[in-house]
């Protein structure tokens, strides 16, 4: 006779509680394997832990550090995610953060005599626009020919950076600068700073409202409904007269237009031009971000923010101790590892 | 060949069997005590509905799942298997109702997978495969193309490949998982004879199936299961068909009763269609077919010779090289699977656990895909779920959905369940037609009197309903009119009352009727 699916961890999800629970489980099991490892390298894993969460959560100003640094993985995170629920393992989001990072500091130095009521709101709109168009190519080839997202799309990635890294060496190259950068954007397209003596700006809030719009759309709109079922499983959402490949490249386009975000704001909002080397794969750490937060509203926020504490702890470690930077590369990469897996599976093989 | 059965079957009264077996899936207890012999040398039939526990039985005695209780019994002696290599070793093969073959290999390819006869080089000598293969073909009494590709042989003759590479591999205990589902009546019959020659030469053959007609032709012995519990087990000329129905579902199943309605408008109307796949190989021709409200029209054949494109030309999901089709008088030869349905058409699809249902969504989900964006649903973009949530729980109750709560996954249904579900879901807005594909597959008995009330029902309320399927017997009940298709075109067409089993055999194997 037919058995129902036996595993828990993915039909009673819908709990909050569990899902923190599978969101945590990973990090934990990271905090465990990299523990033994500063053991072996003769520190105390306790010790550094406890460095590691006051230096991202020890006081207001390190918060904002980490909330900042948390941006434009939330944004990565949201644009993975929404392909994720598509079906399409979009890993092209890097690429959209450098053509939307250039596209939005292009706007921010060029219609330099605009108001701020516009200028902004102009250089964010064309960041989405660039990222949106950046991914009409693999959409559209994976929408039409099948053609195989996880190829192309990372492909487009070294095809942007490398347009990006040409154009501010040639045509977008700041006067009289020597360093590969455009020139700095006008006051009036950067975003306002949230507090003082910290690089959190503006940006963090349009992250917050996008979360929220993020969780809406999966929630209550036909739109995410249909997006939801053509992921699970396309011939169904097909047979049930959905457009699938429609839905999946609106979804890359939508993916697109978030990574075209996130390089928006960290255009505006933090280095305030585009130089080479600009991200430093935000688009990668959003898939770690998806993927932790099971494509959950809140879970990718909640992994968004894990990943921003880890870089700002990180970033700062090395000044007050002599662990090395390294691990916290080895913990990021332990908790992404671990992410991936999907522990449910345990249960069902013992059932 | 013949000795090591003899020594693997020595004299042991029992061959196989199991006693005291229990298994439990949470609150559910899918094997009940269950206690049967097969004795070696004869054909022992397991009988019992869908979810009467026979897939877990059979998953245990092949070592793929573990009893909670009790043991299974090989040779007259306890044993535990560890997994189908171990009951392998035990002289046990299965033939599972999905093949397990390489459509790419050829037949004998397939014969000698992963026991390849070597010459002294290393080669896989491909003389003694062959001489192997046809010496078993020889015994058997049947005769196979055997360098023909799997996926271009016909189904009987993959199934018979099945058994063939059991005996291949030395089994000497087969076990047969509805063996029949997937055949023609005369089809049916060889493979009947070809089990009864086995036994004959000493094998053990379990036979599971809930066609009682072919149980009682073939079996020594007969064990019967309900609701995971043995409800009796003994000869076989000891019982009858009737007292078995009684005994597979606990009391008599009241026959669907047709009802001969009035014919109406065209609904359906199909002229030349025509198709030529990518690989230049005709699936379809000169096919010319109408449904009329009102009316049921069953397509009937063996599997595989056009059916599955027949209905993707009918249902849009696939495209076609000639010919027309029109919906209430509309052409929507050029339309996409939604324009036909919103000029009323429904699909229920064949297969239920890909298309037909979304197994991981929810109850709900399922049954309001495809309409959640009527006005009462929908409001400036926002689902209401509310509406929603009422209207799937008011469908579910109207065709009789057994459940704990909508929001659970339809996976947690049984399979009747879950083909009501579909059904609900297809019927919603009065379609004009439905497509309905394989409606009883997999579903019990109870289900299929259920399943056939709701299509009869919505053909007298004025609807149009193209039924394919491979069950004969649910053909002759429900269908005004049998067409029946070989090799992609028309073979024929009778009317209920001139057709019979006999007949529409003659048509599916491309003879005349």
């Amino acid at each position: 006779m037919a058995m129902p699916s036996t595993n828990p961890a993915t039909y009673t999800g819908f709990s909050a509680l569990k899902l923190i629970g599978t969101a945590l489980l990973p990090f934990a099991l990271a905090l465990v394997v990299a523990g033994v490892v500063l053991a072996m390298a003769g520190h105390n894993p306790f010790d550094v832990y406890r460095l590691l969460a006051l230096e991202s959560f020890g006081s207001s100003k390190r918060i904002a550090a980490t909330m900042a640094a948390a941006t434009p993985l939330i944004f990565t995170g949201l644009g993975t995610a929404v392909a994720f629920r598509a079906g399409a393992f979009n890993v092209g989001v890097e690429g959209c953060v450098s053509i939307g990072g250039l596209a939005a500091a292009y706007v921010g130095f060029t219609f330099v005599t605009l108001p701020a009521a516009l200028l902004l709101p102009f250089a964010m709109l064309a960041a989405a626009l660039a990222g949106l168009a950046w991914m009409i190519i693999p959409g559209l080839l994976k929408a039409r020919l099948d053609a195989d997202e996880v190829v192309t799309t990372l492909m487009m990635n070294f095809i942007a950076v490398a347009i990006a890294t040409w154009l501010v060496n040639g045509p977008l190259l700041a006067v009289g600068s020597a360093n590969s950068a455009t020139p700095m954007v006008a006051e009036a397209a950067r975003l306002p700073r949230l507090m003082r003596g910290s690089t959190l700006n503006a940006g963090f809030l349009i992250a917050l409202i996008c979360v929220l719009l993020y969780w809406l759309w999966g929630k209550r709109t036909a739109l995410g409904f249909e997006t939801r079922l053509a992921g699970m499983s396309p011939r169904f959402a097909t047979a049930t007269g959905m457009n699938v490949p429609r839905l999946v490249l609106k979804m890359m386009l939508l993916s697109g237009a978030l990574g075209g975000i996130a390089g928006g704001t960290h255009a505006l909002g933090n280095v305030y031009r585009y130089v080479d080397g600009f991200s430093p794969g935000y688009g990668f750490v959003g898939i770690a971000v998806a993927l932790l937060g099971r494509g959950n509203a809140w879970g990718i926020l909640m992994a968004a923010i894990l990943f921003g504490a880890l870089s700002t702890s990180g970033a700062t470690i090395q000044l007050f101790s002599d662990v090395p930077i390294e691990i916290v590369d080895i913990l990021q990469g332990m908790v992404m590892i671990f992410a991936v897996a999907r522990f449910g599976a345990l249960g069902r093989k013992a059932a | 060949m013949t000795q090591s059965l003899a020594l693997k079957a020595g004299e042991a009264r029992v061959r196989l069997g199991a006693r005291g077996i229990t298994r439990r899936f949470g609150a559910l207890t899918a094997n009940d005590q269950i206690d049967f012999s097969a004795r070696p040398g004869t054909i022992h039939a397991i009988v019992g509905g869908n979810g009467a526990g026979k897939s877990t039985l059979m998953r245990i005695l092949q070592g793929m799942d573990q009893p909670d209780e009790g043991s299974i019994i090989v040779n007259d002696s306890a044993v535990t298997l560890s997994g189908p290599a171990e009951a392998f070793r035990l002289g046990i093969g299965m033939v599972h109702q999905e093949f397990m073959l390489v459509n790419q290999l050829t037949m004998l390819e397939n014969l000698i997978l992963a026991r390849e006869p070597v010459s002294s080089l290393g080669v896989i000598d491909r003389a003694a495969a062959l001489k192997a293969g046809q010496d078993l073909a020889e015994r058997a009494g049947v005769t196979l193309n055997w360098h023909q590709r799997v996926q271009d042989a016909p189904v009987h003759a993959r199934q018979i490949l099945e058994i063939l590479r059991l005996l291949y591999r030395g089994a000497d205990v087969l076990i047969l998982d509805e063996p029949t589902a997937v055949l023609a009546p005369q089809q049916i019959r060889d493979l009947l004879v070809l089990l009864q020659r086995l036994r004959d030469d000493g094998r053990t053959i379990l036979f599971i199936s809930h066609k009682l007609g072919e149980v009682m032709a073939i079996s020594d012995d007969i064990t019967v299961i309900r609701t995971g519990r043995v409800i009796t087990s003994g000869p076989a000329d000891e019982t009858s068909k009737a007292q078995l129905a009684v005994q597979m579902t606990g009391e008599m199943v009241r026959a669907v009763t047709p009802r001969r309605a009035r014919e109406g408008d065209t609904v359906l109307s199909i002229t030349g269609l025509g198709l030529t796949d990518g690989r230049g190989i005709r699936r379809l021709s000169g096919i010319d077919l109408s449904v009329a409200a009102g009316e049921i029209v069953a397509l009937a054949g063996i599997s595989g010779n056009g059916q599955d494109e027949l209905v993707e030309a009918i249902t849009g999901l696939s495209s076609i090289s000639e010919g027309n089709v029109a919906l209430r008088y509309h052409d929507v030869t050029g339309m996409s699977l939604h324009q036909r349905r919103a000029l009323g058409l429904a699909y229920l699809s064949p297969d239920r656990a890909h298309e037909g249902l979304c197994l991981e969504a929810s109850i709900t989900d399922n049954v309001i895909a495809g309409h959640h964006r009527r006005a009462e649903f929908l409001a400036s973009g926002l689902l209401r779920l509310k509406a929603i949530r009422a209207h799937a729980e008011a469908q579910l109750d109207r065709f009789g959905v057994r459940r704990d709560s909508a929001a659970l996954p339809v996976s947690s249904l049984s399979g009747g369940n879950q083909q009501r579900v579909a059904i609900a879901r297809e019927l919603d807005g009065s379609p004009a037609l439905l497509i309905a594909c394989q409606p009883t597959r997999g579903v019990d008995i109870h289900g299929i009197a259920a399943i056939h009330q709701c299509l009869l029902e919505y053909r007298d309320a004025g609807g149009a309903v193209l039924l394919v399927s491979e069950e004969l017997e649910e053909i002759m009940t429900l269908a005004d009119r049998i067409t029946v298709l070989f090799n992609g075109a028309v073979r024929g067409t009778l009317r209920r009352g001139e057709a019979d089993v006999e007949s529409i055999g003659r048509l599916m194997l491309g003879e005349d009727a």
